[in-house]
């Protein structure tokens, strides 16, 4: 099917119809090629192009590819990248998350400024960090420190370390338990998504009866 | 004009209809076409056409009026990239949504004039410093025309070079994930002169239309074998999925070779070695396919890459990070200096990961003590340790202790779902690796068919037939007497590895 020209509406009416994170990288994906015919010499298609790519990057973000976000930010215009505030927005927020520099993640995402356009995705963003984040605690830990974990979810590491109870409650509303005499938490471990094992299941299923056809 | 317009579209509306009418009679009216299009060329009005025609619909004559209006405007400005082909002109879009939109069946007709399409389009994104532009429309092309895409074409190199110099090694993927199981030879097996399928009918093999002569593909030649799978090994690499491009380098390094080896086996051998390191920590094994000769001549020619290999071998970093200094103007001039450098990190890497071989529990600060002398403070160690943990790279917990020295053990055995994680890999492996048996298992029985009927099978049956007693049956199954000879063939493969 043909997608309408990219233009500052249409990218504002992808974001805001895609059902998921996938369908918006997809989208924006088959938007690429278009995007590399604009001209960053024109005012009006330097702005939709900045529009274009930050929504991108975050599009990459959204659906963990930060490799392909790193990679995705090679193809972009060098002058482009070099003075956009958007753009060099999102090269800290890369550096960030591609060094697992929690603190700065959540700074570059709070307290830089963002366009308007761009604040849905950072907000989005920040909710799926945190949720990947907390994914991956529940299973490298068995014991963590309030302030360590804090400083993993964006939450204030200084009261977690006085134990301030607002913070640890946070942390057990995920099912955590609270070992107050030696003050760590227990992580519990984030099931995986029953649809995804479903679906291996049918998969091989379909394999062992590849095999069982050959063989007969 | 009209009247041309008319003739071209009522005939190709006609093909349209390609389950109502018979394979001969599709077959003849789309030659017939051809023919009148070739003979009307110079009086076409290729632009109105172009104009008039629908790319989906009317695949061929729209083909062939874009390249008679690419050839006119070549002609005239003596230039072989005009400007209307060039990104975002007139010429450019309509080939562009040519590629999107064609009838696979009618190109078959048209191999020479869609390959050359194919062609231009990368040549004008490449000249306009945007390959990228004509990476998905490639890819999109190849796919449409044939969606396995088993057979190695001329079209398949040219796309993943453009893929290389636009940095868009994902969008390699669709392709170089679909298994390639033929290769075009330029023969025609004498049999297929009497299969009497015509080009567009479903039963016509695909190696057949995409052969030499179909044109679909130039002639493939051994650089342009060992190019695509050294480009799809780079892009792997790019992509960093180790394994997968050790197995496509392994393809380069062990090609048939005659006296000497070619410079693209020694770029795959060198890039192998670090592929190897990176991926594995150690280098890789050598495939026992390679003669000694070519494995001497390889090891002659990257020294450097061998030294730099043993450094980080033998967990030597003073001596790693020295071979990466001396042998800086070396990686550079090899391309390969951003693999060099994630050598350093990946050397962190396995430290970590050995340690995990030989203790159940160490304390950070005792994997700073024994591993790193690289990393200043034990907090690095620490936070460095956590992110292979967290990123599942190593099969281990962490536990922060109650000890005021804010201390933290980390646990190598895995917990129990790191067993529930393998075996989902291992079932994701096995769903893929099915899809893959699917394919090839199509393509074994299609090259038993050919076996069967191929040229070397019928002298074989024919020479039979001339001396009955020499194998003891007379007639009988031809196939029965080619087993036979493969379970001798068997078994001198066995002696050579033994």
């Amino acid at each position: 099917m043909e997608l309408p020209p990219l233009s500052l509406q249409q990218l504002a009416t992808v974001v805001t119809s895609a059902p998921t994170p996938t369908e918006l990288y997809h989208t924006l994906s088959e938007y690429e090629a278009e995007a590399c015919l604009l001209s960053i010499q024109d005012s009006n298609q330097a702005e939709l192009l900045s529009q274009y790519y930050a929504t991108f990057f975050f599009s990459h973000l959204l659906t963990d590819q930060i490799r392909e976000a790193r990679i995705s930010t090679q193809r972009m215009p060098e002058n482009l990248l070099q003075k956009d505030p958007s753009l060099q927005n999102c090269l800290n927020l890369l550096r960030a998350v591609w060094q697992r520099n929690y603190e700065q993640v959540y700074r570059v995402l709070r307290e830089l400024p963002w366009s308007d356009q761009l604040k849905p995705l950072v907000q989005s963003y920040e909710a799926h960090f945190q949720e990947k984040t907390l994914k991956e605690i529940s299973r490298a830990y068995e014991a963590i420190r309030p302030a360590a974990a804090a400083t993993y979810l964006g939450l204030d590491p200084t009261s977690a370390a006085q134990g301030d109870s607002a913070t640890v409650q946070k942390l057990t509303a995920y099912g955590w338990t609270w070992d107050e005499e030696a003050g760590l938490l227990h992580p519990k471990p984030v099931a995986e998504d029953p649809q995804k094992e479903a679906r291996l299941y049918n998969e091989l299923s379909e394999v062992m009866a590849l095999i069982g056809n050959r063989r007969s | 004009m009209a009247e041309s317009l008319s003739y071209l579209t009522s005939v190709s509306s006609q093909l349209l209809s390609v389950d109502k009418i018979s394979d001969d009679r599709y077959d003849c009216q789309i030659r017939d076409l051809i023919a009148y299009i070739k003979r009307s060329d110079k009086s076409l009005d290729t632009e109105f056409l172009l104009n008039n025609l629908n790319p989906s619909q009317h695949t061929l004559p729209y083909l062939f009026m874009l390249n008679l209006r690419v050839g006119s405007l070549q002609k005239k400005t003596r230039n072989t990239s005009p400007d209307e082909i060039k990104p975002g002109n007139d010429l450019w879009v309509k080939a562009v949504c040519f590629l999107r939109t064609f009838d696979p069946i009618q190109v078959r007709y048209a191999g020479n004039e869609w390959r050359r399409l194919i062609e231009l389009i990368g040549q004008a994104a490449e000249a306009a410093a945007k390959p990228f532009l004509a990476v998905q429309v490639i890819r999109d092309a190849i796919l449409r025309l044939d969606s396995l895409c088993g057979i190695l074409s001329s079209v398949h190199v040219i796309f993943l070079r453009l893929c290389l110099l636009s940095r868009s090694y994902s969008y390699a993927l669709p392709v170089l994930e679909r298994q390639i199981f033929h290769f075009s030879t330029g023969q025609v097996q004498a049999y297929r002169k009497y299969i009497d399928h015509p080009l567009c009918s479903k039963n016509t093999p695909k190696d057949f239309f995409l052969s030499d002569a179909s044109e679909l593909s130039v002639k493939l030649t051994y650089r342009d074998h060992v190019q695509y799978f050294l480009y799809g090994g780079m892009i792997y690499m790019a992509l960093k999925e180790w394994d997968k491009s050790l197995h496509w380098l392994s393809i380069v390094i062990t090609s048939p070779v005659n006296d000497s080896v070619s410079k693209i086996m020694i770029e795959a051998y060198k890039k192998r070695m670090l592929a190897g390191l990176l991926g594995h920590g150690k280098l890789a094994p050598v495939p026992k396919t390679i003669s000694s000769h070519v494995l001497k001549v390889f090891q002659s020619l990257t020294k450097p890459y061998m030294s730099l290999s043993e450094a980080f071998e033998r967990n030597d970093f003073p001596r790693l990070r020295a071979e990466v200094d001396i042998g800086r103007s070396i990686w550079r001039i090899d391309n390969n200096e951003g693999l060099v450098s994630q050598l350093y990190n990946a050397y962190n890497s396995f430290l970590v990961l050995k340690l995990g071989r030989t203790f159940s529990a160490l304390t950070t600060a005792d994997v700073a003590q024994q591993a790193f002398t690289s990393l200043e403070s034990s907090s690095k160690v620490e936070n460095f340790v956590a992110s292979l943990v967290m990123a599942g790279y190593l099969g281990a917990t962490m536990l922060h202790l109650k000890s005021p020295g804010n201390a933290t053990m980390l646990h190598f055995s895995g917990l129990p779902e790191t067993y529930i994680t393998r075996e989902r890999g291992v079932r994701a492996w096995l769903a893929k690796e099915g899809q893959a048996l699917k394919m090839i298992t199509n393509g074994v029985d299609q090259c038993s068919n050919e076996l069967k009927l191929g040229n070397e099978n019928l002298q074989l049956v024919s020479k039979n037939q001339r001396w009955p007693d020499s194998s003891g049956k007379s007639g009988g199954n031809v196939i029965g007497e080619a087993d036979g000879i493969g379970l001798e063939i068997d078994e001198d493969i066995m002696g050579d590895n033994n």
